[in-house]
């Protein structure tokens, strides 16, 4: 049996390249606040060296990895569960069975909403933080998912209802 | 709610919120280090700052002891536990008795001769809360314990829970002392500590202060060349002391060591001052770990701990102690114990092993490593032959531990032999030791398959799988079978409908 994996939103890639850019910015501005203040090393590093180092990882990071990230980024929901592919160079497939799920959160931050798109986090018992982040899903259809899948997790049948085994 | 009737623990409860917060002192000691060092530099100047602060802190635990007392409130309802706690900050808890995970008895050797016991609950919560009233009578807090689990289980087993618990037990075993005493040599938490003490005492200069000039005043037959007599003499010694303490902590832990088994309820009972009471019921059993060290390899004994689901707090330490561990285990009853646990006898399991490729990595690490080391002592400390023999045996030494830890390293699916049937997943370690960790299969929750770059290059894969108990990875599995396999999986449990915590 294969999976029918389903690719993320496209504004998703755009999200993505934006997000890297601005934590590169971050780095620009630390850099920037250095050299500002006198406490930047010039006669290690000359300004210059320092700049086309940065556009060199910007343009990596942009352009490349996070398109790349996307392409590689995939979900699918079969009947036992949520399968979630990731990773641009270290590729993790994770697969959570449907009745292992103890709760679903709906996220969609400040940049999440320039792009409209969402996010859907699956937590199961026992563990840290979310387990499973399916990124870059249309807001209204992450919000039938969320629903669909409470609805699925709600009329589990447990062994309460067949009891006496 | 206002039909609650709150009540207040008896006045001798005082003693176990004082406890409590020295106990929260020592196990945040390790934070506050730079505090006391800050104290330790102002205390050069002004020498009664220590003792202020000591009196302080005494005088602080003293009173928020007591007005912790005063305003611990709980009430007992008919469907849940009710406390309401703080002086400043209200908080009120409530414990619905169907959600709760464990309740256990603690009688603690302040409370013994007043007849009165702790009552610990804990709650599957994602916050980690354990509940702790102190201070009830034995058969009150009995009974509400008796009325937790029976509701919390009362869906999967609601005939038999009421006559189990006044059947006779199944499975009863006593462990004589000399087993604990056994007990007391295989654990290893005294070592830890000694590891933690060994700065501490070194910077007391203990040794050239008194030992040197004691030795040299009244040891007159030593020279130079029977030191090592000494030092040998005073490293046996220490060793001996050790072992002497271990085995009295255990023969105090673990003193009148009681099991008993009656249906899915497995509980042990122990402990020479503090009683305490550890048990659980299988449907919520998450692991099962079989620990044997050289020692006790030796001692032809296991030692055997059961995790349920306990929430993440606790799993960082402290409570560690209620988890359900037999410390000293021979033969015949691991194999008893294990037929309880419906885990398959040892032949059944067809254990394998892992891909020769899982040695690469490391050893190409320490390939690389090693001559680096041997280049850093020859050229930086010119220490000449002798580095380059001391890394030649130090990457010898280590390259068979990688190889040895390779080797002991299996993994199986095994399916037991026994009525009802349980599915597990098994994972053994250890290079001298031989750990084994049991996973019911039903019990996974989170299934990944990763690849790495140098992984896809060799059509590899890691497979993980995640329970609540933790999580355990079967490296270099051909990637192909990584994905049936993970795919299999995810179809059978979701298709199990048996409870799983």
């Amino acid at each position: 049996m294969s999976i029918a994996w389903v690719a993320p939103e496209p504004s998703y890639r755009s999200y993505l390249q934006v997000r890297s850019l601005l934590s590169m910015l971050v780095l620009a501005a630390i850099v920037g606040v250095a050299w500002y203040t006198g406490v930047y090393p010039t006669h290690v590093l000359p300004l210059w060296a320092a700049g086309a180092i940065w556009a060199a990882l910007t343009i990596f990071f942009s352009l490349f990895f996070a398109a790349r990230r996307f392409q590689f980024t995939a979900y699918a929901r079969t009947d036992e569960g949520i399968h979630l592919k990731q990773g641009a160079l270290f590729r993790k497939i994770r697969a959570v069975p449907l009745n292992r799920i103890q709760h679903v959160e709906y996220k969609h931050s400040f940049l999440e909403r320039l792009f409209g798109i969402a996010r859907l986090a699956m937590y199961t018992a026992g563990s840290g933080g979310a387990d499973l982040t399916i990124p870059g899903l249309d807001p209204e259809f992450a919000m039938q998912l969320k629903n669909e899948l409470l609805t699925t997790i709600a009329n589990e049948p447990t062994e309460d209802t067949q009891a006496n085994e | 709610m206002s039909e609650l009737s709150w009540q207040r623990t008896p006045l001798i409860t005082i003693a176990f919120f004082l406890l409590r917060q020295v106990k929260q002192l020592v196990s945040n000691i390790s934070n506050l280090i730079p505090v006391f060092a800050a104290i330790f530099v102002a205390g050069k100047n002004a020498t009664w700052l220590p003792f202020a602060l000591v009196g302080g802190y005494l005088a602080y635990v003293v009173i928020s002891a007591i007005l912790q007392q005063r305003f611990f409130l709980y009430a007992i309802a008919d469907d849940a536990v009710h406390i309401r706690t703080g002086l400043f900050n209200r908080q009120h808890l409530t414990l619905k008795y169907e959600r709760i995970q464990q309740a256990e008895i603690h009688q603690v050797w302040y409370f013994r001769p007043f007849a009165l016991t702790i009552l610990s609950v804990d709650s599957a919560g994602s916050a980690g809360k354990e509940v702790m009233i102190p201070g009830l009578t034995m058969t009150l807090a009995q009974e509400l314990r008796q009325r937790m689990l029976e509701t919390s289980t009362v869906s999967e087993t609601s005939a038999e829970t009421a006559t189990e618990s006044a059947a006779t037990p199944d499975v009863e075993q006593h462990f004589p002392a000399s087993e604990i005493v056994r007990a007391g040599i295989i654990d290893n938490k005294l070592f830890v500590l000694l590891a933690v003490l060994i700065y501490p005492v070194s910077q007391l200069d203990l040794l050239e202060n008194y030992v040197v000039p004691w030795v040299q005043a009244h040891v007159s037959w030593l020279s130079s060349d029977n030191a090592w007599l000494l030092v040998g003499g005073a490293t046996v010694a220490g060793l001996a002391l050790l072992f002497l303490l271990a085995i009295v902590v255990s023969l105090i832990t673990y003193h009148d060591l009681h099991l008993s088994i009656s249906g899915e309820r497995f509980q042990a009972r122990s402990g020479a001052f503090s009683i305490r009471t550890l048990s659980f019921r299988y449907p919520k059993l998450q692991a099962v770990y079989i620990r044997r060290n050289l020692r006790a390899r030796l001692l032809r004994r296991s030692v055997v701990r059961v995790s349920q689901l306990q929430p993440r707090q606790a799993q960082a330490g402290q409570t560690s102690a209620q988890q359900f561990v037999l410390p000293v285990v021979d033969q015949r009853f691991l194999q008893r114990f294990r037929a309880r646990l419906r885990m398959p006898e040892q032949h059944e399991v067809h254990w394998q092993r892992l891909s020769n490729l899982a040695l690469l990595g490391p050893s190409l690490w320490l390939a690389l490593l090693a001559p680096l080391a041997a280049v850093a002592l020859v050229l930086g400390a010119e220490s000449g032959m002798l580095g380059l023999l001391l890394t030649a045996l130090g990457w010898l030494i280590i390259q068979t531990l990688i190889v040895l830890s390779w080797r002991n390293y299996a993994y199986s699916f095994v399916t037991s032999g026994t009525t009802p049937q349980e599915q597990w997943f098994v994972v053994r370690r250890g290079v001298f030791s031989r750990n084994e960790n049991w996973y019911p299969r039903h019990k996974v929750q989170q299934l990944d398959v990763v690849r790495g770059p140098w992984l896809r290059l060799l059509g590899f894969a890691h497979l993980i799988l995640h329970t609540a108990a933790g999580s355990e990875s079967i490296r270099y599995l051909p990637a192909k079978q990584a994905l049936t396999l993970q795919q299999e999986w995810t179809q059978e449990i979701a298709q199990n409908r048996r409870r799983w915590m």
